[in-house]
């Protein structure tokens, strides 16, 4: 069984913003896979002037709050780095017993989302603007983080079009509703490793040369 | 059959159903976020607490919750409309969110839903929630989002699913049975996963962030969002056209047909921040209770103070109590003070007393309520996924629900009666030259009764009571339950005769005060239920809920007291009171020496040691309700207090009660007459 595939928009977010962000995310998904009865909430972003929805159950929440706990210590150690989240739907199938093993439960994923973060240290970002832009300091650099901001809330916002937009094209793969108490489909979340440091070092580096537009200019 | 005119009945009568809940709940889920005063955020906590714990109260929100396994806020707006467009044999819903811009915000002329000119003298009263297009002078109104909902029929002889009309045709029942729950199955799961990205692409639209804004800000705007429904599409000029982006969902097959939804949104509006507004002060408050904003025991006291002038804010809050979302009314400041101290527990009584009064503001709501009760009844059984779909549900019928009876004791004329009341208090606060600043939620109930009221073309009387006897919907109808299906029939037979009719005139009202019903429905928390059961037996008589809350709760007579029939209006008395208080230099440097006396006593007595003006306040308070002598204090904190005590207290009273009379001069005669009763009753104990 082929798992439907939905890859996020990038990122690129500020070590403070992480969490905002991947819950944003994390809880939108959820809540388009969570088909049992749910009250949602409507959540506002601290940082954002986005409202997520969040399934309104404490499993879930804390699910994910955990795994952005784990996601940020990880962070914290490497910084300036992409790194890759992937969610990922399952159905539990259990496997008929054979004669060399015992009722094996079987996980087969029908949906991977990979959430892509950038995660920045905005000062040595800007100093690496800087380096270019030569001279602004104080105001420039608040100028930037501001403009940098309003970048990474329109992106959000395209990713949650994004995963509006999946939910909507993709509804084939879907298995059935679990009868089961949980109000989603089992999902796992896993932070997977994060692109090599050099390369990404390169990466950004050769992306900064290529992108011209000021970040605004997104928005 | 599938060549009925009704293409309804082309599909199976379980999907049939499964479309009819999905265009419920799509215009649920749209009003929801557009339509004031029901946005959900601030409701999530409590009802989710309450309602697993289902009681036989809630049993009427709830069927509908169960559909696509999205519980919702009551939203009596969605169901209302719902309940118009059921009847149009699955037409297209068309809904128009309109930002609508008042050219002023004092003293507004508005247009009612019956087309007749408002006056409003005390600027209280809103323009009605659901306008009519036309354009008067003072307000011109964009669309700024238009929700199509629609079912597609194919042609009859492209129907896809040959194997179920055949079925059908041939009554095999077998294959009919086994194919049916597949395909039920199937467009559910779709339907639900639609619903949820409709739920927050709602809020993720710009017009959402102006409804927050609108909502949550202790400010009056210009600007405020609307809702007109049709059925059918009426398409937009080339300009309006051109300026929106369109979004749409991707159509759910269903065996016959498919389930279309789109949207045509503006992607940029009018930032409300920027536009001018008319702050809801806190000197509003002021006036009549100190400064509710700085001292937590100040803020108790004005609340104790003004309590009755502050229900609707709490009714308000009510919705939005859990969230807690910031906003500069300092009513709300208050109310959330009110929340988080302990020691505040007869308020909260008045936030059970909200509800009613929030509800009860649109009359026609009972008819609403009515029709509402009873299609949710026949939805008591929603199909659940797993559920078997061997039981289709027939929409057509007359059942009268139980649930009827139990809307019919909301009672319709209190909040109207206390709209009137507090229209007394802050015209004492107030000059009635000068705009009455609300807050939207306010703002919006009192439209809803504005909009009622006009309905019988009644004039923009302050005296809400007058009105609502008047009005003929709302008059009765509850009790008999017949008035009310007349009501319904009414907007029946409009919707009937003429397609076209934009619905919102009528039935906007109806909505709005239903989904307070709803709302409350939704807390089967025997606590909310509190204020429904007195106000069963209450009519439009003050005194009556005056007599009911006093049985119940002797120390809620502070708060009621101002229920209290007097020839003057207590609110009045107490704005007279309090603004002299406040305006008397002299008074307070008299009166603090006057206390000291009995600073002994009183500080033994009173614990959390107080300003002496307040407890001025709190006993100017007392005085005029002799049953106030209970043990509760103004500020609300019971104490045990010996008869010394007592006595000292009402010494130290009745001094700064003469200086006060002395200083109010006539202003406050009758307040004297009052207060030595209240002394007398006193001294006795």
């Amino acid at each position: 069984m082929n798992a439907e595939v939905c890859e996020l928009k990038e990122l690129e977010v500020a070590h403070f913003e992480i969490r905002e962000v991947l819950r944003c995310i994390l809880h939108t998904i959820i809540f388009h896979r969570a088909l049992g009865l749910i009250r949602p909430k409507g959540i506002d972003c601290e940082h954002f002037e986005i409202t997520y929805v969040q399934c309104g159950d404490a499993e879930v929440e804390k699910k994910i709050e955990e795994k952005i706990d784990e996601f940020i210590n990880k962070t914290e150690k490497h910084p300036n780095r992409k790194s890759q989240i992937c969610l990922s739907f399952y159905e539990i199938k259990n496997k008929q017993s054979t004669w060399f093993s015992n009722n094996k439960v079987e996980r087969l994923y029908w949906e991977h989302w990979y959430i892509n973060l950038h995660v920045i240290n905005p000062k040595s970002h800007g100093k690496s603007h800087h380096n270019k832009a030569t001279t602004d300091l104080g105001g420039g650099a608040l100028e930037e983080s501001t403009s940098r901001h309003a970048a990474l809330e329109s992106s959000i916002r395209e990713v949650l079009f994004q995963i509006i937009r999946f939910v909507n094209e993709k509804k084939d793969h879907l298995p059935s509703i679990p009868i089961q108490e949980g109000i989603s489909f089992p999902y796992e979340i896993t932070i997977l490793s994060s692109s090599d440091s050099p390369f990404g070092w390169h990466t950004d580096v050769l992306k900064r040369m290529l992108q011209t537009g000021h970040p605004t200019m997104i928005s | 059959m599938a060549s009925s005119p009704r293409n309804s009945y082309s599909e199976p009568p379980i999907i049939e159903q499964v479309i009819t809940e999905f265009f419920a709940k799509s215009l649920h889920i749209i009003l929801e976020s557009r339509s004031p005063y029901v946005s959900s955020r601030n409701y999530s906590l409590d009802h989710f607490a309450s309602s697993p714990s289902s009681s036989c109260s809630s049993s009427s929100s709830r069927p509908r919750d169960k559909w696509f396994n999205l519980a919702l806020r009551g939203c009596p707006a969605a169901l209302e409309n719902f309940d118009l467009w059921r009847q149009s044999n699955l037409e297209p819903l068309v809904v128009d969110v309109l930002l609508v811009r008042r050219s002023s915000t004092m003293d507004v002329t508005r247009l009612s839903p019956g087309g007749c000119l408002l006056r409003n003298p005390s600027g209280k009263d809103r323009f009605p929630m659901s306008p009519r297009q036309d354009e008067l002078g003072t307000r011109s109104e964009k669309i700024i989002e238009r929700w199509i909902v629609q079912y597609e029929s194919r042609k009859n002889s492209s129907c896809g699913k040959e194997m179920y009309l055949g079925s059908r045709k041939s009554s095999s029942v077998s294959s009919h049975s086994s194919e049916i729950p597949t395909l039920y199955k199937k467009t559910y799961k779709r339907t639900i996963v639609m619903l949820r990205s409709l739920y927050l692409f709602v809020r993720l639209l710009p017009a959402y962030k102006l409804f927050r804004e609108l909502n949550s800000s202790g400010r009056i705007h210009p600007l405020s969002l609307s809702h007109r429904i049709n059925f059918f599409i009426d398409p937009f000029t080339r300009v309006e056209d051109a300026e929106m982006n369109q979004f749409s969902f991707v159509p759910i097959d269903t065996p016959c047909g498919r389930l279309c939804l789109c949207v045509s949104y503006l992607p940029t509006l009018e930032d409300v921040s920027s536009e001018p507004s008319t702050p809801l002060s806190t000197q509003f408050i002021m006036d009549y209770v100190g400064s509710p904003t700085t001292d937590p025991f100040k803020r108790f006291q004005s609340l104790s103070s003004a309590g009755l002038a502050r229900r609707h804010s709490w009714s308000n809050d009510h919705g939005g109590m859990p969230s807690g979302s910031p906003s500069p009314s300092p009513t709300y400041s208050d109310s959330q003070a009110m929340h988080y101290n302990p020691n505040v527990r007869l308020p909260p009584r008045h936030q059970h007393d909200q509800p009613p009064s929030a509800i009860s503001i649109p009359h026609n709501a009972s008819g609403a309520r009515k029709k509402n009760t009873s299609f949710e009844d026949y939805l008591s059984s929603p199909f659940l996924p797993t559920s078997s779909p061997s039981t289709p549900i027939h929409f057509h019928g007359g059942r009268l629900p139980n649930s009827l009876l139990r809307f019919g004791s909301a009672p319709v004329s209190i909040p109207s009666s206390r709209h009137g009341r507090n229209s007394g208090l802050l015209d004492q606060a107030q000059p009635p030259s000068s705009s009455k600043p609300t807050r939207p939620g306010y703002s919006s109930q009192t439209d809803l009764c504005r909009a009622q009221n006009t309905s019988a073309s009644q004039t923009s009387s302050p005296e809400g009571k007058l009105r609502t006897k008047k009005d003929p919907l709302s008059s009765g109808d509850f009790q008999t339950g017949i008035s009310l299906a007349k009501a319904f029939s009414f907007g029946k037979d409009e919707v009937g005769t003429l397609p076209g009719l934009k619905c919102s005139s009528t039935c906007i009202p109806f909505s709005r005060s239903s989904s307070r019903l709803s709302l409350l429905d939704g807390f089967d928390d025997s606590e909310f239920d509190y204020p429904f059961a007195d106000d069963e037996d209450t009519t439009e008589s003050c005194n009556r809920l005056e007599l009911s809350e006093g049985k119940d709760q002797v120390g809620l007579n502070l708060e009621t007291r101002g229920l209290v029939p007097v020839p003057r209006s207590p609110d009045a008395v107490i704005g007279a009171l309090v603004r002299m208080l406040n305006t008397a230099p002299p008074l307070q440097q008299d009166l603090s020496n006057s206390v000291r006396s009995s600073q002994v006593f009183r500080d033994k007595a009173w614990i959390p040691r107080i300003q002496h003006k307040e407890d001025m306040e709190a006993e100017v308070e007392k005085s005029e309700s002799p049953v106030s002598s209970s043990g509760i204090t103004a500020t609300g904190l019971p104490k045990p207090r010996t008869t010394a005590d007592a006595l000292a207290e009402l010494r130290s009273y009745k001094e700064t009660k003469e200086l006060l009379l002395k200083q109010g001069g006539s202003q406050s005669s009758d307040d004297d007459c009052k207060d030595k009763s209240a002394d007398g009753d006193s001294s006795q104990c």
